[in-house]
């Protein structure tokens, strides 16, 4: 079971934290202030850390800078309530792995922390193939196969499909597909996201068969 | 100020360049009415002098006898060198007798008033005055001889010109340095004019922090920067309350509205998958993402509107922004069956923050595609206008924007009448007013009554010189 520190403040938002990941079945630790929380941080049993900028004691640059200076790799998604492009430039830049503005949904936050986890874990061996149910993606000759039927697809779906594959079994939001296969944040209004999923679909699924790619009610989509 | 034309316009529309030019025009016909009545009171006093003169002269030379009289006219010619004097002496029938005078000058008769003829009319030859007229006058002599006498009204043209050369010099030396001295006087102002054009440059394009220069002097260029930087103030603030009172509005919702959310996102996922009320969770769920997404947008208008954002531009290539741009929303076209056209100029480069390019267009094309009828046609294009600038084109074969809606569209929540039954929040637009703003691109919608055609126009970055 995955354990988190939760470096944050606030009391509600703190608790709102802990509670939607241990309904993820993540456990997590919580501290009130910066300098606690750079201390706890260098305790070797977490596996990420979710961390808001604005903290008394140290703030969270100086934390997350000072982290990576010791050499400590552990996921770290920073939370503020500054949404500047300019802020977040400078938080991921300090060292942050993800960052999310304030007010967030919860499951944003939780999906956002399951794919750190698991990024942090499939880092150290480089794999070359990824493998989901019967659906296969090489990813140095760039094909996808379904079985045996040879997937024909577009750049744009080629990485859409990659991006679904590397985190399989997990919730990825509409936010967090556009962030990572487009490399843009803004809106681009909720069914952009599902016209280019609805196409994939048509080219990935097996006539006849529920789709491999499932709508998660609320939140985004999952494969497998 | 590289018009020499234009700059002679300034200069004549100033204020004291006009004052000082019907100024010039009413001393310049002043002093003329003034030397203009001396000079013909002068004329007249000399010429009834003249006249005078020569009735006494011929009154004297009438009553010598024949040989004394020639050889006072000899006298009278010779001795009054300055004035020129001609006579002529003729018989009771008009004929030439003696002196320079050939013949009775016509309109001449003896003992009558003086007159004044054209010289050539009177004497002509190498010893003829160069003065343009002459005062003749004629007698009978006793023995019934014809004596004309000829003077030059010299004198009075002599004080003529010197009345004449005194206005000359007059004007010359009041306005000749008056209009040098306005036109340095004109200057200062004329310079803070420009110090003012200047300083409204930046407030017109959106900072207003900035104020007008106010000298120290209190005059009335002084008086009225101030007046302007009073209302400044006012606009300022009344538009930091509006974008404040947005801005609060839109923070303080967004907490509470996502707290509401995540309660309402955990109810849903404690339900059975077949509960009926699953449906009405889910459509609240995404209806507050609706209302979060539009406060989303309005915070991040303000958000754009800092302008130290710019300090993250790059060169970025229209190109490659356009392609991107299209890849994206093709599919979306696709799916509403529309044609979706790309055409590029190649080699244009422009200084912008690429992420945003791509929000402003991503914008306008959504919209397009959202308007536009199945089977109609969206073309999203960037053209080379010059060396200097190139211009982007969303254009598509929808509805259209009403002429009498053309102004407002651009406005925070603005909708069209055709957009109601289509879901949006009417805020993608300002959200590219914003982003054009910000880039000091150029938004023009396009004319005609088929479809909407929205421009963007880009300064190109290091305009490349035509050789």
């Amino acid at each position: 079971m995955p354990h988190i520190l939760v470096i944050e403040d606030d009391e509600i938002t703190a608790r709102e934290i802990v509670l939607e990941l241990a309904a993820h079945g993540i456990s997590a630790d919580r501290v009130h202030d910066g300098a606690q929380g750079f201390q706890r941080a260098q305790e070797p049993h977490y596996d990420a850390i979710t961390l808001d900028l604005m903290l008394p004691g140290m703030d969270g640059l100086t934390l997350v800078k000072q982290l990576r200076e010791r050499g400590i790799t552990i996921p770290v998604l920073m939370i503020s309530a500054l949404g500047d492009v300019d802020e977040r430039v400078r938080g991921l830049r300090a060292g942050g792995d993800d960052y999310l503005t304030k007010p967030f949904a919860p499951d944003e936050m939780a999906a956002r922390i399951e794919v750190l986890l698991r990024r942090h874990r499939q880092e150290q061996p480089a794999q070359t193939k990824l493998r989901v149910a019967d659906l296969e993606l090489d990813i140095i000759s760039r094909t996808a196969r379904r079985g045996p039927r040879e997937l024909t697809l577009l750049p744009t779906e080629y990485r859409l499909l990659e991006f679904l594959m590397r985190y399989p079994g997990q919730v990825l939001t509409r936010a967090m597909i556009f962030e990572s296969v487009w490399g843009l944040r803004f809106d681009p209004g909720t069914n952009l996201i599902d016209v280019h999923i609805a196409r994939l679909r048509r080219k990935v699924d097996n006539e006849g068969e529920p789709s491999l790619i499932r709508t998660m009610r609320g939140s985004g989509y999952r494969l497998g | 100020m590289a018009n020499p034309g234009k700059n002679l316009g300034i200069h004549w529309r100033a204020t004291t360049s006009r004052l000082l030019l019907a100024y010039g025009v009413f001393f310049v016909i002043w002093g003329t009415v003034l030397l203009g009545s001396i000079y013909w009171e002068a004329r007249h006093y000399l010429e009834n002098r003249t006249d005078t003169q020569l009735k006494q002269q011929i009154g004297y030379l009438r009553s010598l006898n024949e040989d004394h009289m020639l050889i006072a006219l000899n006298d009278y010619v010779v001795l009054e060198q300055t004035n020129y004097n001609a006579w002529g002496l003729f018989d009771a029938h008009g004929k030439w007798i003696y002196g320079d005078v050939l013949q009775i000058p016509e309109g001449v008769t003896p003992d009558s008033v003086t007159l004044r003829l054209p010289t050539e009319k009177v004497v002509s030859g190498p010893f003829a005055p160069q003065t343009p007229t002459l005062s003749v006058i004629a007698t009978r002599l006793d023995n019934g001889q014809i004596l004309v006498l000829a003077h030059t009204t010299r004198i009075a043209a002599r004080v003529g010109n010197i009345i004449l050369h005194a206005l000359w010099w007059g004007l010359s030396f009041t306005l000749v340095p008056g209009l040098i001295g306005g036109l340095i006087l004109n200057r200062a102002p004329r310079r803070r004019i420009r110090q003012i054009e200047s300083a409204t440059q930046p407030i017109m394009h959106g900072d207003l922090h900035r104020r007008l220069p106010v000298g120290e002097r209190g005059d009335e260029l002084d008086r009225l920067a101030a007046i302007v930087n009073d209302m400044l103030d006012q606009i300022e603030r009344l538009m930091g309350e509006v974008k404040g009172v947005c801005d609060s509005i839109a923070h303080d919702l967004r907490t509470p509205l996502t707290r509401l959310r995540s309660q309402l996102y955990r109810v849903q996922q404690q339900m059975k998958e077949d509960d009926p009320h699953a449906v009405l969770i889910e459509q609240c769920v995404s209806d507050i993402d609706e209302v979060l997404a539009r406060f989303r947008a309005l915070l991040r208008i303000s958000e754009l509107e800092d302008r130290r954002r710019r300090e993250g531009f790059v060169a970025a290539d229209l190109g490659q922004t356009l392609q991107h741009v299209h890849e994206l929303y093709a599919p979306l076209a696709e799916d509403q069956h529309l044609q979706f056209v790309l055409n590029v100029d190649p080699d244009l480069i422009v200084q912008a923050d690429p992420d945003l390019l791509f929000e402003a267009l991503g914008n306008l094309v959504s919209n397009a595609i959202k308007f536009t009828p199945s089977g109609g046609r969206v073309t999203l294009s960037a053209t080379r206008l010059d060396a200097a600038f190139a211009q982007i084109d969303v254009v598509d074969s929808g509805p259209g924007i009403p002429e009498a809606q053309r102004q407002v569209i651009w406005q925070r929540f603005y909708r069209g009448d055709a957009g109601r039954d289509v879901p949006g929040h009417g805020l993608g637009l300002s959200i590219v007013a914003a982003i054009a703003k910000l880039h000091d691109f150029e938004l023009s919608l396009g004319e005609g009554q088929n479809g909407t055609s929205i421009g963007m126009r880009c300064r190109l970055q290091n305009p490349r010189l035509i050789a």
